[in-house]
């Protein structure tokens, strides 16, 4: 190999993954609620799902995924030369969100990006997008394609009453790949075959629907990810985990009796039970539930209707230890019924009228380092530490240009207070109807001294988020995450939030 | 430097008026400033300032002559000052300004404001547009947030308990009960504030200001100017300073040291000190402001600013009365005309015309406002010439009612 790159046998360079992550909202809405609601449940197998919160889509889902599995492979977000992003509900139907997702986390601008979006498929789409820019053409490695980073993240979402719905549910996996990963991702195939209805979304719409012939809504799952499966050529009798796309309760099932084999190498993997129908991202959440409880040989199969499949093997080496990983929010709270409307915006109005703040998108763009990663400024005279960082400094008074310093994501609560609904600005008016009462702290953060330079203290004006606003004190240690701050003239402005730490 | 005096001051009604335009109130102040002074010669005014923030953006650019001319000021040269909530105080700032400098001996500082006109949706974007815009206000607060969390971290670090919040009120509205003009003009009880709604946690309804519409003006004149004039009230002295316009950007969260500053310049400029004063109009557009004034205004030390509201020091018949026309909360707090409705009480304190809640014989007083939270802090000595000698610069800081 031209760079020495280690391969897997077969001469195709190898790629492993370092590090894997997933995250979930907070909230859970329980089967029986939405049985209450209705009447009747439509999504058997599906005990309880996650709820985005008011503040989240798939873009913030996407950045928690993304900094758990960069932390849990120790691999620095400027080291990224590949980002792959999959998602079948995008914020905006036109736009590409990788360059956003990339500067959430600090990925530079020169690594190539794939945005993978229509199908629940995009997930595994994303996986198989950065391989093949990693193993390029004629098993060479193309020069600087690693580290690659693979987000899947998803809240789908269909009419209230349908089977679609009472499934979906909300969450975002990533992966780090790198060279000497130490879990291998070896053959992988696809399989195509064309089942039109089974489940689709119109133009302008943001609801999945499906003709609901459930016969041959199987047959299309079931044969297309066998076909998947078989072409890869891989003995699925040596698989302990089947980390398999998983739009309901029971699909997975009938796929893995398919194919032989047992239905615990599914359900000891699959967040459908607990978090609901995970979309793009349910095979790699799968996948990181595997790795997590130690499986060793995993075999990962993304599902789009249409319809469409990716298979991937995935081994870990013996000698090499599981990757780390990193699960977040398997634990959650429990919502109504009628906060699982409001929380979706599906009983809310829109903007209301009033105006929002004059931030122009320009002068936010101008200051997103600041707003996504809290980019404080250091004063090259005294030290001190200015946020944000334009202007004089605030102790010597200084004019001189501050030094970039990115603020620890972890602070402490200096003062708070809790917004009512009816006392937010207008531009978080519809955040707040959806979202109830917030917090608004001020925060510091501590910058410890180090050889660039020395201790300091910045504090910052943050929205509180998941959690209930009156238990957060002074004093409470909080996480910067990335959250929508708002919307005004259709452009989503996102930047951090803060919430309790775990 | 030339003396100055106010020779003259008046105000509109405070509170809701759909059947007012900015321009009808700001003609209601002028003739009650006029009538005051005992009658003027518009001819006689030779500069004008007025503070407006603009709420409604019913008329952004030329404000100032908008209602100058209005009211018969034809061709006097005016100014809008915009410092937020305290603009017409610093309105009052640049007319002796104007005086000391000798390039005027007459000049009307004043301001307006028409708030309850819009939805409350639109009305919530005014009350958010003077804070820290880029950060402040994207973290989701307008004003009553930021008081809240100065609330927040003063509760905590000095282990005051919402009530002596909850007593600012009903001593304000005891007073304002008082005051004809008031927008609020009722009194409640700890347990009417206690119980109210929550704004913005600490802070329920009573413990934020209304509001309002209204205008108010003083006549600032020279020594000589001021001598054809019946009454004259003496401008001691000015103090204002400017701070970081965001409360996270500050040192402190427990004080206002655009306050403090401006406070220490004009008692250096009167040679007064708290000792020396008979009563203040402060700044209270919530609660907690009233509380931190008292500090940042030297009348308590840190964290001892509770005593004054929780012992009636600062009652209408204690030691220093504060706020005796009502304050903002139960007066009304039309941002622009605030800080000049200030002095019009000060007037009227100082000339024995303040009615039912008038002073024993007051001869100095002092006025203090704020904009924003502290992005800036304008204050203001007023003394009757009979007054005695004071005390000295800062005497009694920390000791009133003691």
């Amino acid at each position: 190999m031209s760079d020495g790159s280690p391969t897997d046998g077969s001469g195709a360079p190898r790629v492993g993954i370092a590090g894997a992550a997933a995250s979930v909202p907070r909230a859970r809405i329980g089967a029986d609620a939405v049985r209450e609601a209705w009447g009747r449940f439509q999504a058997s197998g599906v005990q309880s799902k996650a709820v985005a919160g008011a503040d989240e889509d798939s873009l913030t889902m996407a950045a928690e995924a993304a900094r758990r599995a960069l932390d849990a492979a120790g691999v620095d977000a400027e080291r990224v030369s590949c980002l792959t992003f999959g998602t079948s509900t995008p914020p905006l139907e036109e736009e590409d969100p990788t360059p956003r997702l990339g500067a959430f986390l600090g990925v530079p601008s020169g690594a190539s990006r794939r945005y993978l979006s229509g199908s629940t498929r995009a997930g595994t789409s994303a996986l198989a997008a950065a391989l093949d820019r990693a193993n390029g053409v004629g098993n060479e490695r193309v020069p600087d394609t690693l580290p690659a980073l693979v987000v899947a993240a998803d809240r789908p979402r269909g009419e209230p009453s349908s089977p679609e719905d009472h499934a979906a549910g909300a969450g975002a996996a990533a992966l780090v790949l790198t060279a000497d990963g130490p879990a291998t991702v070896g053959d992988r195939a696809e399989y195509a075959v064309d089942y039109p209805g089974t489940r689709f979304r119109e133009a302008g719409s943001e609801r999945v629907e499906g003709l609901g012939v459930s016969a041959y809504d199987r047959r299309a799952f079931v044969e297309t990810v066998r076909g998947a499966v078989s072409n890869l050529g891989t003995d699925l009798a040596h698989a302990d985990a089947l980390a398999l796309q998983a739009p309901d309760g029971k699909l997975p099932y009938r796929a893995a009796a398919a194919l032989g084999a047992d239905a615990d190498l599914v359900s000891e993997v699959t967040p459908v039970h607990d978090l609901g129908d995970l979309g793009a991202a349910s095979p790699l959440f799968a996948l990181v539930r595997a790795l997590d409880a130690g499986r060793e040989r995993v075999v990962v199969v993304g599902y789009g209707s249409g319809a469409g499949a990716d298979a991937f093997e995935v081994v870990v080496d013996p000698d090499g230890g599981a990757p780390p990983t990193d699960r977040a929010g398997d634990s959650g709270e429990d919502v109504s019924y009628a906060e699982y409307l409001r929380l979706r915006g599906e009983i809310t109005d829109g903007p209301p009228a009033g105006g929002g703040a004059a931030v122009s998108v320009p002068s936010w763009r101008r200051s997103r380092e600041a707003r996504y990663r809290l980019v404080a400024g250091a004063c090259p005279d005294c030290s001190a530490l200015a946020f944000p960082p334009e202007g004089a400094c605030p102790d010597c008074g200084s004019l001189a240009e501050f030094e970039p310093v990115e603020l620890p994501k972890q602070g402490v609560v200096e003062a708070v207070t809790t917004v009512s609904p009816g006392g937010a600005p207008p531009e978080f008016v519809p955040q707040a109807e959806r979202g109830g009462a917030f917090g608004v702290a001020i925060v510091a953060f501590e910058r410890e001294a180090d050889g660039e330079g020395g201790a300091g203290s910045a504090s910052v004006p943050l929205q509180a988020t998941d959690c209930d606003p009156a238990e957060l004190d002074a004093g409470d240690e909080v996480e910067a995450v990335v959250r929508r701050i708002y919307t005004q003239e259709g452009v989503t402005r996102y930047g951090r939030k803060v919430r309790p730490v775990e | 430097m030339r003396d100055t005096y106010l020779v003259g001051a008046g105000q509109s009604d405070y509170g809701a008026f759909p059947e007012e335009s900015y321009r009808s109130l700001f003609r209601t102040a002028y003739e009650a400033t006029v009538e005051s002074a005992g009658g003027v010669d518009a001819d006689d005014v030779d500069e004008a300032y007025v503070g407006t923030l603009g709420v409604g953006g019913r008329q952004l650019g030329l404000s100032g002559p908008a209602v100058t001319e209005h009211v018969g000021l034809r061709g006097v040269p005016c100014t809008r000052v915009e410092n937020a909530c305290a603009a017409s105080g610093y309105a009052i700032r640049q007319a002796v300004m104007a005086v000391r400098s000798g390039m005027a001996d007459l000049v009307l500082a004043g301001g307006f404001e028409v708030m309850t006109d819009s939805s409350s949706e639109a009305t919530k974007y005014w009350l958010g547009v003077s804070g820290e815009t880029a950060w402040e206000r994207m973290s989701g607060t307008t004003f009553a947030g930021v008081y809240a969390q100065m609330a927040d971290a003063y509760m905590r670090e000095y282990g005051v308990e919402r009530e002596s919040l909850s007593r600012v009120a009903v001593k304000n509205h005891a007073n304002g009960a008082k005051n004809p003009q008031a927008q609020l003009g009722f009194t409640c009880t700890v347990e009417d504030a206690e119980s109210a709604p929550a704004v913005s946690d600490p802070l329920t309804l009573y413990h934020c200001c209304p509001t309002s519409d209204g205008a108010a003006a003083v006549l600032v004149a020279s020594e000589d100017a001021a001598r054809s004039f019946d009454e004259r009230i003496r401008v001691a002295g000015v103090g204002a300073a400017s701070d970081r316009v965001g409360l996270f950007q500050r040192d402190t969260y427990t004080g206002v040291p655009a306050s403090t500053d401006a406070a220490d310049a004009a008692y250096g400029a009167a040679g007064v000190g708290p000792a020396d004063l008979d009563f203040a109009e402060v700044h209270d557009c919530f609660a907690i402001a009233e509380l931190l004034a008292y500090e940042d205004l030297g009348f308590a030390e840190r964290g001892d600013g509770a005593r004054l509201v929780d012992e009636g020091v600062t009652d209408l018949d204690g030691a220093l009365p504060v706020n005796t026309s009502g304050g903002l909360k139960s007066k009304g707090h039309p941002i622009g005309a605030t800080g000049a409705g200030q002095a019009v009480e000060a007037w009227k304190q100082l000339t024995g015309d303040a009615g039912e809640r008038q002073l024993d014989d007051p001869k100095r007083g002092l006025t203090h406002n704020v904009g924003g939270s502290g992005g800036a802090a304008v204050v203001h000595v007023f003394e009757r010439e009979d007054a005695p000698e004071p005390r000295g610069a800062g005497a009694g800081r920390g000791e009133v009612g003691r």
